[in-house]
Formats: structure tokens, sequence, C-alpha cells
């Protein structure tokens, strides 16, 4: 049996076909200007931070405390540091974009940039 | 795809040790492949997906079931070593990968390779590992790891399809001394 065949280019080139679609509808929601990074205790919500504050803090939340978050001036936020074996959370890097997202799947915490107009559509959440 | 499904012993506890050899092999292969340096993208986290070269062997020359037996085992493992949630996202992904392969098997006859079957096979691993994910973390629509992960599975199904053929010789060795013995002792 040979190697590579042409139906095999063709299944490559639709999948880049879709990674190129789901990236054009990524780029479309990057427009957005962040606002907020929320924070999920698997499917809760349980921390909603607002990025522009200019301020610079390391904070954890109730549900994991061995997990540290940090926000920075510029708006960026990231895992700080985590007691989970991998370390992918923290290895993750800065995030700033509407979008981005960084899961740490062992403590159940997914940190997620969204935008204003996101957090108006979900008109429950409350921004302390 | 002219496979020699013939060599599937028939005898149990022949079938038993080939089952438990793949197995093993698909986590030694699993083991290597997380002492391996992280890979260097932007995205952490992305494995190679090694140990499906076991399964995907298990499908290509031996039976659908063992391939599925072999996904199910290799998340009983996960399970046991790293928790429920790890097991269930493999659970996921394995066996709609091992779905994919046989849909494409079937659905493109003899047009699609190893390697378009290994890319497909690999492309929705990562699909069911990131629905799991998604609905349980509660994440909704991710198309930027969408984006992402469709070229990245593309890119690990034509290197664990290299590497199958590669090991091709070695695995069908094995399951001609594991016949051998059935016949001459059975």
């Amino acid at each position: 049996m040979k190697f590579c065949k042409r139906t095999d280019l063709a299944v490559i080139a639709l999948i880049l076909a879709l990674a190129g679609v789901f990236y054009t509808l990524h780029s479309a929601r990057q427009k957005e200007t962040a606002a907020f990074a929320e924070i999920y205790y698997y499917n809760t919500l349980v921390e909603t931070v607002a990025l522009t504050t200019g301020e610079e803090r390391t904070f954890s939340v109730k549900e994991a405390p061995n997990v540290l978050f940090r926000l920075y001036k510029d708006g960026a936020i990231c895992f700080f540091s985590s007691d989970c074996p991998d370390k992918i959370c923290v290895n993750t890097g800065l995030l700033s974009e509407v979008g981005q997202m960084a899961a740490c799947l062992p403590n159940g915490l997914v940190l997620k940039i969204v935008s204003l107009a996101a957090d108006e559509l979900g008109a429950d959440i409350a921004i302390g | 795809m002219e496979s020699s499904k013939t060599a599937f012993p028939k005898n149990n506890t022949a079938k038993l040790v080939l089952l438990a050899l793949l197995f093993a092999a698909a986590l030694v292969l699993a083991a290597l492949e997380n002492t391996l340096p992280p890979l260097p993208l932007p995205f952490p986290g992305l494995k190679l997906g090694l140990s499906n070269i076991a399964i995907m062997y298990a499908l290509f020359f031996l039976n659908f079931k063992s391939a599925f037996a072999l996904a199910a085992l290799k998340s009983g493992f996960v399970f046991l070593m790293r928790g429920a949630l790890s097991g269930a996202i493999s659970l996921s992904g394995g066996l709609l990968s091992v779905l994919a392969m046989i849909g494409g098997l079937k659905l493109f006859k003899t047009g699609l390779s190893y390697m378009g079957l290994s890319i497909l096979g690999a492309v929705f691993h990562n699909l069911g590992q990131l629905f799991v994910v998604g609905v349980i973390y509660g994440l909704g629509f991710m198309p930027l790891y969408l984006a992402v992960l469709l070229p990245f599975g593309a890119a690990a199904g034509i290197l664990t399809a290299a590497l199958l053929k590669a090991l091709l010789p070695a695995l069908k060795r094995a399951v001609c001394f594991i016949n051998k013995k059935e016949s001459g002792r059975l």
C-alpha cells in the first residue's frame, strides 16, 4: 500500500481549510476589546476580573487556593503558579486577547478573556 | 485495504497475549512521549499521541473490536493514573478516533492510505478531547483552539503513520511468533 494517496491530500486540504475558517471566526472575535477575565471552576463562573484597572496584583480563588493568578498593569493575566503536576496552565503564559484561554484541568480551573459585549450578553454576571 | 486480518490468532489465549502486548506497547509509547521535551509551540500541552500507533495497528491488521478494546483499556489506565476527568477526556478522544478511522475505511474503501486514516484518527482524537473539555469546563465553542488543533492533528497523524510504517516489520514478527506458538502447541 502506498504511504500517501491523492485522497489523503484532499483530507489534509479540507482540514487546513476548516482551520482557516475557525481562525477567521476567532479573529472576528478578537477585534473586540478585552474587558474581563472570567475564572471558571468546573462549569461555574467563580470570579470576573476587570482587566483595565491598571493595577498589578496576585490573587487566588477560594475553590483552589493553591493556584495563583497574576494580573498585570497592561491588562494581561496569567496563571502565576499552580500545584498541578504538568504546569500546562502556567506555561500557557500571558493572556490579553478576547477568546484566549488557559486551563488547569487537574484543578478544574479555566481562565478566559471576554469582551464587554460578551459580558453584557450574560447579564446575570455581577462585576465586583 | 489489503490488510492481513487472518493474522489474528483464533485461540483465545493467543488473542489475549497479542492484545496485551499491543496494550503494553501503547503504554510504553505514551511513557516515552512523556519523557520527550515539550514541543516548541505557542500552545502548551499538545502531544503527538504516539500510543495511537498500537491502536492503528490493531485497527488495520487485526479487527475493529480489538482497536476499540485497546482505546478503552488505555483510557482505563489514564483513569487509574490521573483520575476520572482525564479518563473521560481520554476515552472520548480514543473512541472518536477509532470511529473516525473506521468511518474513513468504510467511506473511502481503499481511497485513503494509512496516512490519511492516521490523520483522521489524530484530528478526531483532538476533537473528542476538546468536546469533553468544553462540556465539563463550560467553555462553549473554541474557534482558536480548533484552528490550532486541526493542523496540529494533521501533522501528528502524518508522523504517527510514518512511525507505524517503520514499526510494521517488528509488529508483524511478533504476531507471526504468537501464531506459530499457537499452531505448534495447541
